[in-house]
């Protein structure tokens, strides 16, 4: 009986939670429209999520790259199918590592950013000291972030794919001598708008619930500054989970539409 | 406002390489499927296209030239396929080119590949529909492999049957394997087969010899092999188809009874008489050369014959003596106008014959 009702209160706050999260996405798109328009802060968010992000994306998809050719070469080299090799990378990455891999740094950095900030702006009652003054809370920390994440994350993910395909040729080169006009011919060769334009859409996808999962535990952060650990912690957690969602969803789509 | 100036700048480099890369990527990837360039339409009509689809691309000796742009079925049995081709490459495409569908590698994705013409046709022109060539599908391989499969395990299960009947002694062949005597036999055989070859390898040997001295004059084939002696016996060969001809018209004219011989063979009465003739002759022969008669005494009395060669001596000096007193006679002067006269006339009647 208290295994049913614990179930029952799971279920209870889960749905709770989907309900919280789903009016939290209703009121951020009542506001996107709104004036006013919080450019600065729109700008700051940006420079901090995109530029600030680059150095850990680039040296992440450069060794993902990397290791990815390593790994696959030898199989490839079994079946003296090694020319395959640059087909094989770039769909991989364009199509799902590149994407993921980079969404999940970002929700690793990004999200739990915005999770601890605003959870701490929460905590210190910074975010009910703005409404008091008269300034939007919402449209400026909420729809700034969400906004530059939707918007960041796809740029983060062409710089991810590019260099992680650059990393890929430089295994090639070493091991197999394999130019660098060789190897980009081969990469666009393979490569269809059908593995770019779904994949680019996808990555909206997933800035969009990076930002709105992080601002939706910082903003409604309870319980004080253990609080503050929670909500970027479970930014990090609920945003891992979603992007693999979407990610499912989006293969799920492009399948119907595209044949593949 | 100095950082917020630089971060602004930083972001705009940032978003802008950023999207650089997208747009370059999708450049790329449009100018590959050939949607920036110009580019011109062609289509081919295939039964089966065998699993081509829109995008795939299209070759021309091996070079990529466009990409599928459409197919659709037209009928039941016929499928069009549109092409968009590189401008640049189109006019090289003459009339008579062909296009196949096949695969790029082993596994790779189907393309059409469109095979040159020859250099006497005019080239294509947009829209055009060129000829094409449906080539054997892996199904319909597959499909004949099975039937060789089939026709293979036939084959296994009879050729063990035979294996069987061999094992068992059944059959000339099992015969042959499990008898010990043939075996020994045909050891022999072997034996006698070998010593035969080496005879007639021999005997190869010396008519090689023998091939090679008949180019010598010394024989007679090396003789025959002489052009002049060839032409000789042709002549001798040619005089004798001629004697051959005449020989066999006679035959035919004494069968059609023409000439003395058919007339002597077919006339009883005739023979009946030469043959009494020729016994007579031979009965007077008899005679003569008993020296009986005037002509046997002639002949067998040898006083006479000196006495008639001294006369015929005695003749000759008379006639010698004659022709002088007639020479003489032709300058006398009563008879030598009735010479010079004959003489004359002589002369006339040979210039006339010339």
């Amino acid at each position: 009986m208290n295994n049913i009702s614990r179930i029952k209160d799971v279920l209870k706050s889960f749905f709770a939670e989907i309900g919280e999260l789903s009016f939290f996405t209703g009121r951020f798109f009542k506001e996107v429209f709104k004036r006013p328009f919080e450019f600065k802060e729109f700008l700051r968010q940006c420079y901090n999520m995109g530029n600030q992000s680059l150095f850990l994306v680039a040296v992440t998809g450069f060794i993902i790259g990397l290791v990815f050719t390593l790994q696959s070469r030898p199989t490839l080299e079994e079946f003296g199918a090694v020319s395959w090799m640059p087909s094989m990378v770039s769909i991989s990455i364009i199509r799902e590592i590149g994407p993921i891999i980079t969404a999940l740094i970002c929700a690793g950095r990004i999200g739990s950013g915005i999770g601890a900030e605003l959870g701490s702006m929460r905590v210190t009652e910074q975010i009910d000291a703005m409404e008091v003054s008269g300034t939007n809370p919402f449209k400026y920390l909420v729809v700034t972030r969400i906004l530059a994440t939707t918007l960041m994350i796809p740029i983060l993910v062409f710089f991810g794919d590019a260099i992680s395909i650059f990393g890929s040729y430089m295994v090639e080169n070493i091991k197999g001598n394999v130019s660098f006009l060789l190897y980009y011919n081969q990469v666009f060769n393979s490569l269809e708008f059908s593995d770019i334009i779904p994949t680019t859409i996808k990555t909206f996808f997933f800035g969009f619930a990076i930002g709105l999962v992080g601002c939706y535990k910082g903003y409604n952060c309870k319980k004080g500054t253990v609080g503050v650990g929670i909500a970027a912690n479970s930014a990090v957690v609920y945003t891992s989970m979603l992007l693999f969602l979407i990610d499912f969803i989006a293969v799920f789509i492009t399948n119907i539409f595209v044949d593949i | 406002m100095e950082k917020s100036n630089s971060e602004k700048i930083r972001l705009g480099v940032f978003v802008t390489i950023g999207l650089l890369i997208f747009v370059v990527a999708i450049y790329f990837i449009g100018e590959k499927q050939k949607l920036f360039g110009n580019t011109v339409h062609l289509k081919a009509i295939f039964k089966n296209v065998n699993g081509l689809q829109i995008g795939n691309n299209v070759r021309y000796s091996g070079i990529n030239i466009g990409t599928v742009r459409a197919i659709d079925m037209t009928n039941d049995t016929t499928i069009t396929i549109d092409m968009i081709l590189d401008k640049k490459i189109f006019s090289h495409i003459k009339q008579d080119a062909v296009a196949t569908i096949g695969s790029d590698g082993l596994v790779g994705n189907m393309i059409v590949n469109i095979l040159p013409g020859t250099g006497n046709k005019p080239s294509v022109k947009p829209n055009d529909v060129i000829a094409s060539f449906s080539r054997k599908s892996t199904d319909n391989m597959l499909n004949t492999l099975s039937v060789t499969n089939d026709n293979a395990a036939l084959l296994t299960a009879d050729l063990l049957k035979i294996t069987k009947e061999i094992i068992h002694g059944k059959g000339s062949i099992g015969l042959l394997v499990n008898d010990t005597i043939m075996s020994g036999d045909l050891k022999q055989t072997l034996y006698y087969l070998k010593e035969t070859s080496k005879g007639a390898s021999e005997t190869v040997l010396k008519l090689n010899k023998l091939i090679a001295s008949l180019d010598n004059n010394n024989n007679v084939i090396g003789v025959l092999k002489d052009t002049a002696v060839a032409s000789q016996i042709k002549h001798i060969a040619s005089s004798l188809d001629k004697t051959v001809a005449d020989l066999n018209a006679t035959i035919l004219n004494i069968k059609d009874g023409k000439g003395a011989i058919n007339y002597l063979s077919n006339d009883s009465k005739l023979v009946a008489q030469i043959d009494n003739i020729v016994t007579n002759l031979n009965e007077t022969m008899t005679n003569i050369n008993h020296g009986k008669g005037a002509v046997g005494y002639l002949i067998n009395d040898p006083r006479l014959a000196k006495q008639i060669d001294s006369t015929m001596t005695n003749i000759n000096d008379a006639s010698f003596r004659l022709n002088e007193d007639l020479e003489a006679l032709k300058h006398n002067i009563l008879l030598r106008r009735y010479f010079k006269k004959q003489e004359k006339a002589k002369q006339k009647a040979a210039e006339k014959k010339n």
